[in-house]
């Protein structure tokens, strides 16, 4: 009976969503396509932070990477935007893969602040036009829109189905991972670690896996950013970017999905809800990330225990947590 | 569950309410209202206010009240380009903004794909009006005039060899790399000195302690006032009197107060005029309309360069009784000749860039002023 | 090599200022666990809160400099003190037994609002100190001359961490706070009022951090309201440097990153020195995986 209730809910909201262009004006559909972004980079941090449990605050790294490598492959080869998304994911991990090797043994807050130190090494070095084709701290600006079939990508609400679409497809794959052998061991890696490496799980490869992968969604979400930019600028790129999908991911739930897509709602979406409050409108949302903090200690939508269709569910474990 | 739903329905219906008006003319405000660039922000919504608020008392534009819409960019290029859009919705017929160079340039094609006029105030970089954008226009002055006029100076003041220092920010390494190219051009110029410090840190001696040893005969620093009124300070600590120049982001009276006089003295930089230097009856109102209004002077160059903006844009709707974009971007390039404006006289060439002599250089005197020079 | 040490002076100021910051992450770490990512803006309080006491109340002028200041540090002290109490009550009490990463975002969202309370309060101009507070005396170290102001940050600095470490080894309080850091369920069983030691070094940590926004307004005239978050992020690096957890580790971690930072600006890269700071770190920590003086945990194997 919950599950069908369940679906009825989610079946709303996405058709809700899929037709917000019709009933939303322009700049909200700009506010949802920023919300998009950052469900999916939010998602792409869940692997890490949420299933691997690894505090990891530099993920805006693995998307500068992915951004730029757009904005350099596009600008001066020409190349067609939407087709560098798989080569600037493969980067993202790559340079993931080389950079988490040595420093995924660390334990939690000094993994914290090494990955910190990654995303502010990386803007620096941005900032410093390393290799002379960064563009320093005018970024790269003339990156082409997307084109799909002929069809140019341009306004909000084009973009709007664009980031909508891959949303959907990172949603059903990000499912099916969390349910795969590999997500699995992942969890099983962040609930107890002694017990999953005696129970045969290669933890540093699981773990080392969790980032790559990760790191690759962040770099075609960096190709989208990009292109919907058209600029790309050290600015877009710092510890603070990291620390707002840190937030989402938390805030909502770590390690669910609706959580982590209702949490950017929340940490992206929110600070334009409160435009109307002019100089204040921080303020406020400061106060609020401590209050949902507060009042839903888990997230707000916290992963539902897995359950085993037996008899009827009893309330969501969290509920019993928050009075204690 | 049920949670989500509402939430979901709140925002949708939140986000559905979006109002129109009439009669009214409404020019849109893009500028850092939060964030580490909030007090300019905030004087530029304030120097607007105050000249909307006189149009309006004295009857309107064309009988049209005025109406101001600021949006808050942060400072940072995702929430100006969401700023923009916000703005695209709301009717407006120009927007004044942005402070930052490259946080106009993620807003402007999404005005240009609106046809919104933007009038720039304080992004200087040289690529902005090279783009062909038809409704893009700035009251400020690019890097590359800057350039000319520092360098300019720090050959008529004799110095020969040069430390540059800039702050890692589009606009101070534009700058700073404008006049080391202009400087290492002439003869027995040497840039002895080329770095960034870090912005927003409090401790520059280290910066100074290296600089010191190549042995300088002057500083161009091309950053802005706060770390500009530390290093004077610093410097002056130190016992170090090697004379400093500065560019037009370190025109602020808070440079004065945050160096001290002792150590502001003597501090060169160029900019454009302020208010005050000019004998215009506009920029005399002007500033004693401000200090009266909100009791102090405007202290922000920029801000008043946003007021500038304002102010062509409201010429430029008065003279062409319209508010047809296009008409008003032909009148701006074309028809608009020294236009009587809060920092002197103010034509545009077709790239929207502010044509004719701007900048001028400025000394701080003993008593912490900054005293216009010949 | 004069201008080596030059530099090492430079560098040894700064990180005075980073260590006393890093103190406070470091005991609030000790005790819970927690990264207090709003310290910074307790520091940016404490800088604000004496410039409006120093200007509100004339104290340099009744009681001469030297008492004037140190009048000043203690209010501040308490201020910010208190403000940290609140901080806790209120962000951080409902969250002891929620997941750790929980009471991190409930921080991250104090900072923001903190640091936008300040602006709202103050403005958002900058805000300078009275110039003629502290003395302008240089003197020549072996024949180098540095500022007397200087010298005296480092010292302050130093008795201060000098005197909380004497506190949390030798009293009573400090063996109840060191025990809750341990363990604090045992703690508890002892018969230690662990909330009462929460209290405590939600107490000290900002007072401290409020003594270093003192200092900072003091010595370096400026003060704004984002001042908080530099600052605070380079403490935290240095009280992981040094082993979070641990106030020796906290002093060393800080004085070395302040060192590095100057030193590799110097002889590499101004522009690159934040990210020299940063390599410096990461391999510091992919060799001693806890810090410098962080306690060996042994891997769970």
């Amino acid at each position: 009976m919950m599950k069908d209730r369940r679906t009825i809910i989610y079946t709303v909201i996405v058709v809700a969503l899929l037709f917000a262009p019709l009933y939303l004006n322009r700049y909200w559909v700009d506010v949802l396509n920023s919300v998009g972004l950052y469900a999916i980079l939010g998602l792409s941090l869940n692997i890490i932070l949420g299933y691997g449990g690894m505090f990891h605050m530099g993920h805006a790294a693995f998307y500068a990477v992915g951004a730029y490598t757009t904005a350099i492959i596009s600008t001066r080869y020409g190349v067609p935007v939407l087709w560098l998304m798989p080569l600037s994911g493969f980067l993202a991990a790559l340079f993931a893969l080389i950079v988490a090797r040595p420093i995924i043994h660390l334990r939690g807050d000094y993994l914290l602040i090494v990955t910190i130190g990654m995303v502010e090494i990386v803007r620096i070095a941005l900032i410093n036009d390393v290799f002379g084709i960064t563009g320093g701290a005018n970024g790269i600006f003339g990156i082409p829109r997307p084109e799909i079939f002929g069809y140019k990508i341009r306004l909000p609400h084009q973009f709007y189905y664009l980031i909508f679409a891959f949303a959907a497809v990172t949603v059903y794959l990000f499912r099916r991972l969390e349910n795969s052998r590999f997500g699995r061991a992942l969890t099983y890696l962040r609930e107890d670690e002694v017990a999953a490496e005696g129970s045969g799980i290669n933890t540093a490869r699981y773990k080392l896996m969790a980032f790559v992968l990760g790191a690759f969604w962040a770099g075609m979400v960096g190709t989208i950013f990009a292109s919907k930019m058209t600029i790309v600028s050290p600015a877009s790129f710092s510890f603070w970017e990291s620390v707002v999908m840190f937030m989402v991911v938390i805030l909502g739930g770590a390690g669910a999905i609706p959580g982590v897509i209702l949490g950017s709602f929340l940490v992206v979406g929110l600070p334009e809800l409160f435009r109307g409050f002019a100089n204040t409108r921080m303020l406020i949302f400061g106060a609020a990330m401590v209050l949902m903090m507060i009042f839903r200690t888990q997230g707000i939508l916290p992963p539902r225990p897995r359950e085993y269709p037996i008899e009827d569910e009893p309330e969501p474990a969290s509920e019993s947590e928050v009075s204690s | 569950m049920k949670k989500i739903l509402l939430l979901t329905l709140a925002f949708c219906f939140l986000a559905a309410g979006a109002a129109f008006g009439a009669d009214t003319v409404k020019i849109g405000l893009m500028g850092p209202m939060t964030g580490p660039w909030a007090s300019e922000g905030q004087e530029m919504k304030q120097v607007l206010d105050l000249l909307a608020g006189d149009i309006n008392e004295a009857g309107g534009l064309n009988g049209m009240q005025v109406e101001i819409i600021a949006e808050d960019d942060a400072g940072d290029p995702r929430q100006a380009s969401l700023a923009a859009t916000r703005l695209t919705t709301m009717d407006i017929v120009a927007v004044i903004g942005t402070y930052g160079s490259s946080i106009t340039e993620a807003t402007q094609n999404i005005y240009d794909e609106s046809s919104i006029i933007q009038v720039a105030n304080g992004s200087t970089a040289i690529r902005l009006t090279e783009k062909g954008l038809e409704y893009f226009f700035r009251t400020c002055p690019r890097d590359d005039e800057q350039g000319k006029v520092a360098a300019q100076t720090i050959k008529d003041l004799g110095f020969k060899k040069v430390a540059i220092l800039h702050d890692n920010t589009s606009y101070a390494k534009g700058l700073a790399g404008e006049t080391q190219g202009l400087l290492k051009n002439e003869g027995g110029m040497d840039i002895v000195f080329f770095e960034a410090l870090t912005p927003g840190e409090r401790d520059y001696n280290t910066i100074l302690t290296k600089m010191k040893a190549v042995k300088p005969d002057c500083v161009f620093f091309t950053g802005y006032y706060p770390e500009a009124g530390l290093l004077l300070r610093q410097k002056n600590e130190m016992g170090w009197d090697v004379p400093f120049i500065g560019g037009d982001a370190t025109n602020h009276p808070d440079l004065v107060k945050i160096a001290g006089k002792d150590s502001a003295q003597g501090f060169y930089f160029v900019s454009a005029p302020l208010p005050r230097d000019l004998d215009t009856p506009e920029a005399k109102s002007f500033v004693s309309d401000f200090q009266s209004q909100y009791g102090n002077a405007p202290q922000s160059i920029y801000a008043v360069l946003a007021g500038d903006g304002f102010r062509v844009v409201a010429e430029a709707i008065r003279q062409t009784k319209s508010t047809d974009k296009d008409k008003l971007a032909d009148y701006l390039h074309e028809e608009l000749t020294d236009f009587s404006g809060l920092t002197g006289a103010i034509s545009f060439n077709e790239k929207g860039d502010r044509v004719g002599k701007v900048y001028r250089v400025y000394q701080v005197d003993e008593n912490g002023d900054f005293i216009l020079q010949p | 090599m004069e201008l080596f040490f030059q530099q090492l002076t430079n560098g040894l100021a700064v990180g005075g200022i980073y260590a006393l910051i890093a103190l406070g992450y470091t005991m609030v770490y000790g005790v819970l666990k927690l990264i207090n990512f709003a310290h910074g803006d307790l520091f940016t309080i404490g800088a604000y809160l004496g410039l409006t006491l120093l200007t509100s109340m004339s104290l340099t002028d009744r009681l001469g400099p030297t008492f004037g200041v140190l009048m000043l540090a203690v209010m501040v002290m308490m201020l910010v003190g208190l403000v940290g109490i609140l901080l806790d009550q209120a962000a951080y009490k409902p969250l002891r037994t929620s997941p750790r990463l929980s009471a991190v975002v409930s921080a991250l969202g104090a900072s923001i609002f903190f640091q936008n309370t300040i602006m709202l309060i103050y403005g958002a101009r900058f805000h300078v100190y009275p110039q003629d507070i502290l003395p302008n005396v240089v003197i020549n170290l072996f024949g180098m001359p540095v500022p007397l102001v200087r010298i005296l940050i480092l010292l302050t600095s130093v008795v201060m961490m000098v005197a909380l470490y004497a506190f949390i080894q030798k009293t009573k309080v400090g063996t109840a706070i060191r025990a809750a850091a341990e363990d604090q369920g045992a703690a508890r069983l002892m018969g230690i009022d662990v909330n009462g030691v929460i209290m405590i070094v939600f107490f000290i940590g900002p007072a401290l951090g409020g003594a270093a926004g003192l200092m900072v307004g003091l010595y370096y005239g400026q003060v704004n309201f984002t001042m908080g978050w530099i600052y605070g992020l380079k403490a935290f690096t240095a009280a992981i440097l040094g082993g979070i957890g641990n106030i020796p580790g906290a002093m060393v971690g800080g004085i070395l990153l302040g060192v590095i930072e100057a030193l590799g600006a110097a002889y590499i890269s101004i522009a690159w020195k934040d990210a020299i700071a940063f390599l410096v770190l990461i391999l510091i920590l992919i060799v001693r995986p806890t810090g410098l003086l962080g306690e060996r945990v042994a891997e769970k194997v």
